[in-house]
């Protein structure tokens, strides 16, 4: 399978922070509460990524090839 | 107008001549038939790269874009306020403008073409509307005209797609490139006006000299429209005295290049990449004698932070943030760390790249006044800028 990372649709994102509690190994907060989102996802976090992507109640987090 | 042109070596040529079809037909013969190969290699050889600002090349877009249901976009909507190249083209030039879409539609065998004109600038809307009357028979082209909102990011790609949709004209995330997908999902050859004009030029009258047109702010306060060609050294551009000077290079989005750094430099990208800019759209600002450059950058972010369209949460907060910052910086407080920190918060954070080119103009103060922050710091800016609000 293709590398994948994390991409963030900042325009639907509001800052809930879901995410970073779901999967705090890729996903930091910002001071206002936005996601960081840092490199690629190992093969290891793959199903804790799908499931921060299912997560998300604004469906703005997406796994993407790199 | 609010500027004046220059005569030039392309574009810019035989403006006496007036913006007529008759006229520009003697030099440009009507888009016939028009391989894409053909098109696409013309643009390839003379290295036509997007005049917007992102500088894409050309033919990759076009090539990319050579699939069922294509659609072309000219955007016409200089979202950018100092920038007033598109604004001349259209007035002074509209059918290189509308033959070079032409072209890119008959070579994609398309006849929808959208035209995106700038609200804020009503006379552009005027001409263009003139110029498209004067092409109705025999073209068989589908000419659609949308009005962009006033307003920085309105000019932005995606923003323009959303306008076109009737959506609100604000970016939004791009999933794939516009040629990919774009407008209602179709591939959408999306370019800036200049770059259909360049286009239409190579096609009629091949590569040479390449040119672009650059958006000159004088400090005597006048601004020009010229038409610049590459490589040419930069006193082309500026008078020796400019020359001295800082230049803000690329616009509100660009970047500071030191005082002299230009003058044994050329009006080329490879030149200007080593101070780390861009042509961008080709506005030139030479810092005016007795103006700070920290106060001016200090201004400019304050106002690209309100021109945020506010959708995206990094950008929202961050660019407000920022401009406080760098107004702390101006105000002599010792928070360059700061300023770097909200840099990197914003950067590669948003739908459109408007925090990145917020980032990337505060970044050139810090990387090269460093000594006119020190004096700031000590209270002791020679410019007088360092009163509690600008």
């Amino acid at each position: 399978m293709a590398p994948s990372r994390l991409r963030v649709d900042w325009p639907s994102c509001h800052g809930r922070g879901l995410c970073h509690e779901l999967l705090p190994e890729l996903i930091s907060l910002d001071e206002w509460g936005f996601p960081i989102v840092t490199g690629e996802v190992p093969p290891a976090l793959g199903p804790a990524a799908r499931r921060a992507v299912a997560g998300c109640p604004r469906l703005a987090l997406r796994l993407v090839e790199s | 107008m609010s500027f004046s042109v220059a005569e030039g070596p392309r574009l810019l040529a035989h403006l006496d001549e007036g913006p007529g079809l008759d006229r520009h037909r003697l030099a440009n013969a009507a888009p016939g038939v028009v391989p894409l190969e053909r098109l696409a290699s013309a643009a390839e050889a003379a290295d036509l790269r997007g005049r917007g600002g992102a500088g894409f090349p050309f033919a990759v877009k076009l090539r990319t874009a050579a699939r069922r249901g294509a659609v072309v976009v000219v955007n016409l909507s200089e979202g950018e306020p100092a920038s007033h190249k598109d604004e001349a083209l259209a007035m002074l030039r509209p059918h290189l403008i509308l033959d070079g879409a032409a072209l890119a539609a008959r070579a994609l065998g398309t006849r929808r073409v959208h035209l995106v004109l700038p609200g804020d600038r009503p006379h552009v809307s005027e001409r263009i509307h003139e110029a498209v009357a004067e092409r109705r028979t025999g073209e068989r082209l589908q000419w659609r005209t949308h009005v962009a909102d006033e307003g920085f990011v309105s000019g932005q790609a995606r923003a323009v797609i959303e306008l076109m949709s009737g959506r609100a004209n604000r970016p939004v995330t791009a999933w794939a490139p516009e040629a990919v997908s774009g407008f209602h999902g179709r591939p959408t050859l999306l370019s800036n006006a200049e770059t259909y004009a360049q286009l239409c030029s190579i096609w009629s009258q091949g590569p040479d000299p390449a040119t672009m047109l650059v958006t000159r702010h004088s400090e005597t306060g006048a601004t020009t429209v010229l038409e610049v060609e590459l490589g040419a050294p930069w006193s082309a551009v500026l008078s020796p005295d400019e020359l001295r000077r800082p230049v803000l290079v690329g616009g509100y989005h660009g970047v500071w290049v030191p005082a002299g750094a230009l003058a044994d430099r050329r009006v080329a990208a490879e030149d200007l990449a080593e101070l780390g800019a861009r042509l961008g759209a080709g506005v030139v600002m030479p810092l005016p004698a007795g103006v700070c450059p920290v106060d001016r950058t200090a201004r400019i972010v304050s106002y690209l932070a309100a021109q945020s369209a506010g959708r995206c949460g990094p950008c929202r907060n961050g660019l407000p943030a920022l401009a406080h910052a760098v107004d702390q910086v101006r105000r002599g407080i010792d928070n360059g760390e700061r300023v770097q920190e909200l840099c990197g918060l914003v950067s590669g954070r948003g739908a459109c790249a408007h925090p990145d080119g917020t980032a990337r103009l505060v970044r050139s103060l810090l990387r090269w006044f460093g000594d006119e922050l020190h004096l700031h710091q000590r209270q002791e800016c020679g410019h007088g800028a360092l009163a509690p609000t600008g």
